[in-house]
């Protein structure tokens, strides 16, 4: 991936409205044929960005430069990006064949060549033989595709996708997820994509960009994200994890919980208070002297391929998943490995 | 008027105006940014501040003006005692004593309090005859509402004038429900040229005015609603008072004012039906604008008028917060 | 029973509102002038109706006024429901009571007003300041018809349209406009209806030399009116009816 260019670059991009910071100073760049995932809760500011390049939005602040040209002032019909919006925003005056012909035909492309290149995206998006629909009478999966066959249509360098899958029900989310992913591998088109749901961007992307109240938290591989991610914040929202407040009392050792457990993170400094994370998988369970901690089980839930413990040690409950149930109140140990504990610094107050 | 000739920089103005507004549009369909689409907007901005707002400031200062454009409060007094002028004047030649001897006329302010009186029975005969039939309409089983909107439509397309006359071809002394009630055996009665005959004729040409708003916002409603309410142990009226109207209250107001305010300020009506034995402040604004050419009172009339129905549409909407009632359209 | 009752209860309102309309239509064929006595089927009215020239003049100055207003007030209105549509909450929300402003007028208010602002501009009245004063309460009309239909729309429809290379002036005419026809549509028939049934603005802004029907009328009352306007108002209503007919016809084939 990294060899490939730089296709998008952000600059110092901030964005207000009405005195409120959405953006703070963002950075960013997006290399071609990549896929790149802002992930976020909603109102970070994940959708406002994707409006920037879109050009939709203007920067209060902050260059947007693509193929190392400055485009922050271009309009939207001059830029070699598409967008699939939310909720698809298809014109319900045009059927299904004229939706995907609307930007050809403002290209003055001649009708066999049109037809030619939208029968190639019905088929690509599967949908062959639903030209003449109207895109009242398809159901939101269908709308989906064709909103994304009206944008790749027009050969776009970069397409950005506005949570394309929100209004999808869970199985038809996960098709596609799978159908998208796979047709920007044959595609090798730049995909900037937007959503809230992390399996979503664990399970698509190449890049994941972790945004917060207007400030990007982390930048990294879907597994970069999820083992280390960079503060509790990023943590917590990336899959479920104990975090706890703690002290590094030198390198490679932390104390929580009145505990010492040696860690494999250094360069905190001495007695400096930290972040403690812990995924709740790898919380090991033993049995009550063993442990290095004692806790008692006050609630267990069943999730299919494990069970879900609440376990009050003092005054911090571990949440442990485990495929051995520990019936509640019973006593138990805890043990965690120094490799699965995530030390990072507190998190500034304002990216909380 | 026709004296009156254009001044000469009047196409000037048209000119400048005209060019102006092709202007603005092509400024905004040119700009790249589709956040200029507001400046859509122009054109009509600039038309309804030179034909609505302006001419309201108009009437604020003919009202507070005199024929030779001096400020006066005058008019005011005039509407409160229409003797005013003759006795202020009698007062300059004659003095105070004389002056006294001419009495309050209050027929300006019995005309409001009437007007306002038979504006309030035509709203609540318009409420009572017009909600049932709303909610009759809105009921889904009967599936009847749209046909019965145009149904309620197509009588408006008869001229309103025409409807209003064709009302005495029923009331009068030889009309038809006099020659029916003769043929029962009641006998003539006086039907036109009175209070109910006014009513009558505010009432008929008014109600699908309180109809429409009322349907809207009925069939708006979700039926679930109604459901839930039964399901929670509410028999049919008490489902009605407690659910249905509440929800309903929106159209009704809506409902109310667009019956109130051509109800206080109709004139063709009252001069047609009531045969001039009833005058309403419709019908003094327009006599005192056209006949007596008092530009000056009659603007003075308006203002009255047109506060009196700010302020009752600013109680009403404290009651629809939302002003999601249903019009017309 | 009950549905009967309802039932029962709406024709009479229906009888109510259409009886009148009745008692014209069938005078209109009456022979005689009195109102009271039936002389007899005759055509005579119809006939007159076509000769009479300050009727057909009148019937002139109705149609074209109502065509004038109702073109320019769409056009209008419809720019403006999309100005309006894209500006923000405050200004808005001004636009929309400016808008709402000549609904919560008497006619008789919006009419006296005009006139003061014609005498005040020293305009003299007659057609052009007739069509001005229709359009000016037509066009609030259009635009509460237009602006629902922009915000049923996709707020995305038109950045949608943009996004695929449409300059805003591509967007407008071939996105937005043929998305809100219908309201659009509805606006101009509503201000096509208002305009031709006004009388109250048109009597004060208009000179007695150029009269349109409803003043006309209105001046004959005083003379006592001829059924020869009968006919007049029954044709319309007749041709109006057929059109509505046919229109309806053609919407239900087309589903």
């Amino acid at each position: 991936m990294s060899e490939q260019p730089r296709m998008i670059y952000l600059e110092n991009i901030s964005k207000e409205y009405d005195g409120v910071t959405v953006l703070d100073d963002i950075n960013l760049y997006i290399r071609k044929k990549e896929f790149v995932t802002l992930l976020g809760p909603s109102g970070c500011g994940k959708t406002t960005t994707l409006r920037i390049i879109g050009g939709f939005e203007y920067p209060s602040t902050g260059r947007v430069m693509f193929e190392g040209k400055d485009i922050t002032d271009m309009p939207p019909y001059k830029r070699r990006v598409n967008t699939v919006f939310q909720k698809y925003a298809l014109f319900p005056h045009l059927n299904v064949r004229d939706n995907i012909a609307f930007g050809l035909k403002i290209k003055k492309m001649s009708r066999g060549e049109i037809d030619k290149r939208v029968d190639k995206m019905l088929n690509l998006v599967n949908m062959a033989g639903y030209g003449k629909r109207s895109v009242d009478s398809l159901s939101g999966g269908q709308q989906q595709r064709i909103a994304i066959a009206r944008s790749l249509v027009n050969e776009p360098e970069v397409l950005l996708l506005d949570e394309p899958l929100g209004a999808l029900d869970l199985k038809l989310r996960k098709e596609m997820q799978l159908e998208l992913k796979s047709m920007q591998q044959q595609l090798g088109i730049t995909f900037l994509y937007v959503t809230h749901d992390q399996e979503e961007a664990l399970t698509m992307s190449d890049t994941i960009v972790v945004m917060n109240a207007g400030h990007i938290l982390q930048i990294g591989t879907p597994k970069t994200i999820y083992d280390e991610p960079a503060n509790a914040f990023v943590a917590n929202f990336i899959g479920e994890s104990n975090i706890i407040r703690g002290t590094m009392v030198r390198d490679e050792l932390v104390n929580f919980s009145g505990v010492d457990f040696p860690c494999v993170d250094s360069g905190f400094g001495e007695n400096t208070p930290v972040d403690v994370v812990v995924r709740p998988e790898d919380i090991v369970i033993l049995g009550e002297d063993i442990g290095q901690l004692t806790g008692t089980v006050k609630s267990v839930l069943f999730k299919g391929v494990h069970y879900e413990m609440m376990i009050e040690c003092g005054d911090f409950t571990w949440k442990v998943h485990s495929t051995t149930m520990q019936p509640t109140g019973s006593r138990v140990g805890l043990s965690i490995v120094p490799f699965n504990i995530h030390i990072m610094h507190p998190m500034k107050e304002e990216a909380k | 008027m026709t004296d009156l000739q254009l001044p000469a920089w009047a196409p000037w103005a048209m000119g400048i105006g005209l060019a102006a507004f092709i202007g603005m549009v092509a400024l905004s369909v040119r700009r790249n940014h589709g956040v200029k689409r507001s400046l859509f907007a122009a054109p009509y901005t600039l038309w309804m501040f030179i034909f609505t707002l302006l001419p309201c400031i108009l009437i604020a200062y003919y009202a507070f003006t005199d024929a030779n454009g001096h400020f006066t409060f005058n008019n005011f007094s005039s509407f409160w005692d229409s003797n005013y002028i003759m006795r202020e004047n009698l007062r300059t030649v004659a003095g105070d004593e004389m002056a006294a001897t001419v009495a309050r006329g209050s027929v300006n302010v019995d005309t409001l309090v009437y007007s306002l009186w038979m504006a309030f029975l035509c709203t609540a005969v318009s409420l009572v005859l017009g909600y049932p039939a709303a909610l009759f309409m809105a009921d889904r089983k009967m599936r009847l509402g749209p046909t019965l909107v145009v149904l309620f439509i197509i009588p408006m397309w008869m001229n309103f004038l025409l409807r209003t006359i064709a009302w005495m071809s029923l009331l009068e002394d030889n009309g038809l429900i006099n020659a029916f009630l003769q043929w029962i055996g009641i006998g003539k009665m006086q039907l036109m040229y009175n209070q109910q005959a006014v009513l009558l004729g505010m009432v008929y040409n008014f109600l699908p005015f309180m109809v429409f708003p009322i349907y809207t916002s009925l069939s708006k409603l979700d039926p679930k609603l109604a459901e839930a309410a039964q399901d929670l142990g509410c028999n049919e009226f008490r489902t009605l008072y407690k659910v249905t109207v509440p929800l309903s209250l929106p159209g009704v107001i809506s409902g109310i004012t667009m019956v109130f305010m051509p109800s206080v300020t109709t004139f063709f009506i009252p001069r047609v039906l009531g045969g001039g034995n009833t005058r309403m402040f419709g019908d003094l604004i327009e006599s005192t604008f056209k006949t007596a050419g008092n530009w000056n009172l009659g603007s003075a009339l308006s203002l009255i008028m047109m506060v009196l129905i700010l302020i009752s549409l600013s109680i009403l909407r404290k009651a629809d917060p939302n002003g999601e009632g249903g019009g017309i359209v | 029973m009950k549905q009967f009752l309802k039932k029962c209860y709406l024709a009479i309102i229906l009888i109510f509102l259409y009886v009148p309309i009745i008692v014209l239509i069938v005078q209109s064929f009456n022979a005689g002038k009195s109102r009271a006595k039936w002389e007899g089927l005759s055509l005579h009215w119809y006939q007159e109706l076509f000769t009479n020239a300050s009727i057909m003049n009148a019937l002139w100055v109705t149609l074209s006024v109502a065509v004038v207003a109702t073109i320019v007030a769409t056009v209008l209105g419809t720019l403006a429901a999309i100005g309006i549509y894209s500006m923000k909450k405050r200004p808005q929300a001004f636009m929309m009571t400016v808008t709402n402003l000549p609904n919560t007028m008497p006619d008789i208010v919006s009419g006296v007003s005009l006139m003061l602002l014609y005498i005040f501009a020293k305009v003299e009245r007659g057609y052009f300041t007739m069509v001005l004063a229709h359009i000016t309460f037509d066009v609030p009309y259009v635009v509460l018809s237009v602006l629902p239909k922009l915000k049923q729309m996709n707020k995305h429809t038109y950045e949608a349209a943009l996004d695929l290379g449409a300059t805003p002036a591509y967007a407008l005419t071939h996105v937005i406009i043929p998305e809100c026809k219908q309201g659009i549509v509805t606006g101009a028939l509503l201000a096509f209806t208002l305009s031709l049934d006004d009388f109250t603005i048109s009597y004060f802004t208009t000179s007695p030399l150029v009269q349109n029907l409803s003043t006309l009328i209105y001046s004959a009352t005083k003379l006592g009116i001829s059924p020869v306007y009968y006919a007049l108002s029954s044709l319309m209503f007749v041709v109006l009816l057929v059109l509505l007919l046919i229109v309806n016809h053609r919407t239900a084939d087309n589903k």
